[in-house]
């Protein structure tokens, strides 16, 4: 009796009677596994297994829903198709690596810096304030964030060519209508939107370091440049490697902040895999060409994603080693 | 460090911080222009405010029908996700059952994926059984894409909690309803919080599948914008000055209320504290 009012601390007459009434069945540990898990495998299977193994399937078919013609069957000649073609996937990898690799570069150094600079700023006046005025570009929908700079970035009332009038004397400049700016322009939006980001990790990184050390480093008085490698990096590495990791394959991702800006043009400057994909499956719908597409990208995903979950690994089995 | 520097210091701080901040109060300042004073030339940075933006925004019907898509597809997907992930999460945690490392990985790499190509067989299942242009079924879509992330979230959480309260539980002859409700979940709370913002704040952004496997009963925000943004045979810039200073209140209200929590859900939970 007594045991039963210390776990659920109700009144002392329903305990007899809750006892006898409870289901025996979860006390059985595979049964209460697979009643935990069901509602996630059900969701799993019908959303995710079973469109993916559709794509799968559907990758070695011809298959256009504007032509109305029954699928048919070509085996590999979708991939080979999309590999050998020198305008397909190629071209789009290389744009798309050149984005990520710019990109992802210009934000952490940029990141790290602010990070640093953000370091010793616990008693700043109004820290919460600039905090979330600093971190608001990464939570906005790209959707928004690629329209307004649409408006910001336009040749004749946008603000920034303004700027540029007045401060450089530059002539109209078409940011994103220019060929050899729109991809720098869309690419300085993403950077906009994400070296927060990277200045979150970096913040986080710093934090990892532990306080002992940092003093112990003080009294020491090892040199500031000393320091960083020494101890700020040991420490600080694997939050600043998974932050890098993160952004890497989000920025694989892009999608929706090009849309509103150029949809891939002019010409082809900022077509990146995503969006190609986009185009072809649900504004040209060659559904077996894209679904072959769609299998290539899966394929790069999950190694970026086995290498994110090795990374993280390894800082798990440092953590538990130390 | 003296006083001058530390004001200098804090100073330099607060400007980084506005200069990100620039292009957002912009749209906003745009948001109480009128149309020729948004495409004045020069920018206009002195004006007299007016609401008539707002009024023209809300005396179109469809407006309420899309914030209200947005809140009910926000938050029924949420809550779904949270609760069917806690449960997930907690079984990941305390049972390892086979497989748990490779099917957090599978749940993980669906998040990697670009957008169109995890929409596209969906797209085609959706069409091929009548789903398209549902509340309920893309609503579980949404769900279903919030799971991961909110399972990774809360398993990090979970393996926290000492298995002790489980012991404890159990020997005092708790049932496992009771564990996994009464004792373990009030203390992943904070891991319940993030799961619920970050989900909420995605879906809440969330465009191309609204577009692909929503439709014109279910558009939300994000999707009213993509396609509003050309009326009258122009760019309806003062609609989407307007509509974009209304959608972005919910954020940036979030990650003010809730910046503790930025971190672990920015990062799947991989990183904990604070900043």
């Amino acid at each position: 009796m007594t045991t039963d009012i210390s776990v659920t601390s109700v009144d002392e007459s329903r305990p007899a009677k809750r006892r006898r009434s409870r289901p025996r069945l979860f006390e059985n540990r595979t049964v209460l596994v697979l009643a935990l898990l069901a509602p996630v495998l059900t969701f799993f299977i019908v959303f995710n297994t079973i469109p993916t193994l559709w794509l799968l399937g559907l990758s070695f078919y011809n298959y256009s829903l504007t032509s109305g013609m029954p699928p048919d069957f070509v085996g590999f000649r979708n991939f080979f198709a999309i590999l050998a073609s020198k305008n397909a996937i190629w071209f789009d990898l290389s744009r798309t690596f050149t984005f990520v690799l710019c990109g992802v570069t210009i934000q952490t150094l940029l990141g790290g810096m602010l990070g640093f600079l953000f370091w010793g700023s616990k008693k700043m006046p109004g820290r919460r304030i600039a905090l979330t005025m600093l971190f608001a570009p990464m939570v906005l929908t790209p959707v928004a964030t690629g329209t307004f700079f649409r408006f910001i970035y336009d040749p004749t009332f946008g603000v920034l060519n303004y700027i540029a009038r007045a401060g450089f004397g530059a002539g109209p400049i078409d940011f994103l209508g220019d060929p050899d700016l729109a991809f720098w322009s869309v690419l300085a939006v993403d950077c906009w939107m994400w070296t927060p980001f990277m200045t979150l990790m970096t913040l986080a990184a710093l934090g990892s370091v532990p306080t002992a050390e940092l003093e112990a480093a003080e009294i020491d008085r090892v040199p500031m440049w000393r320091r960083l490698p020494l101890v700020i990096w040991h420490h600080g590495k694997f939050i600043l490697m998974l932050g890098i990791l993160l952004r890497t394959i989000d920025s694989f991702k892009t999608l929706d902040l090009i849309i509103p800006m150029t949809k891939g043009g002019p010409g082809q400057n900022t077509r990146l895999v995503a969006l190609e994909l986009n185009k072809q499956a649900f504004e040209s719908f060659n559904m077996g060409w894209s679904s072959a597409y769609a299998v290539l990208l899966l394929l790069i995903s999950i190694a970026m994603t086995s290498v994110f979950i090795f990374v993280l690994n390894l800082r798990r089995r440092r953590e538990s080693g130390s | 460090m003296s006083r001058i520097r530390e004001v200098a210091y804090y100073a330099g701080l607060w400007l980084i911080a506005l200069i990100f901040f620039a292009p957002i109060a912009w749209i906003v300042m745009s948001s109480f222009k009128t149309r020729t004073d948004i495409l004045a030339v020069p920018p206009k940075f002195l004006f007299s405010p007016t609401l008539e933006n707002y009024e023209a925004l809300f005396s179109r019907s469809e407006i309420f029908v899309q914030i209200g898509n947005s809140i009910l597809l926000s938050l029924g997907a949420v809550i779904i996700a949270v609760v069917v992930s806690f449960l997930a999460a907690f079984c990941f945690s305390r049972f390892r059952p086979k497989g748990t490392d490779f099917l957090m990985f599978l749940l993980l790499s669906i998040r990697m994926l670009p957008g169109p190509a995890v929409i596209l067989p969906v797209f085609l299942m959706y069409v091929g059984f009548g789903w398209k242009d549902s509340h309920l079924w893309l609503m579980l879509f949404y769900a279903m894409f919030s799971i991961p992330f909110s399972v990774w979230i809360l398993k990090g959480f979970l393996d926290g909690v000492s298995t002790r309260f489980d012991e404890t539980g159990r020997v005092n002859g708790g049932s496992w309803a009771h564990i996994i409700f009464k004792v373990v979940m009030p203390q992943v709370r904070p891991g319940l919080i993030a799961a619920f913002i970050f989900n909420l704040i995605f879906v809440w952004n969330e465009y191309l599948f609204n577009f692909i496997i929503g439709g014109v009963n279910t558009q939300n925000i994000p999707y009213a914008l993509m396609v509003g943004t050309y009326a009258d045979g122009g760019v309806a810039w003062t609609f989407i000055a307007t509509m974009t200073s209304l959608y972005l209140v919910v954020p940036v209200v979030f990650i003010y209320l809730f910046q503790k929590y930025l971190l672990v859900g920015m990062t799947f939970g991989t990183v904990r504290g604070e900043v």
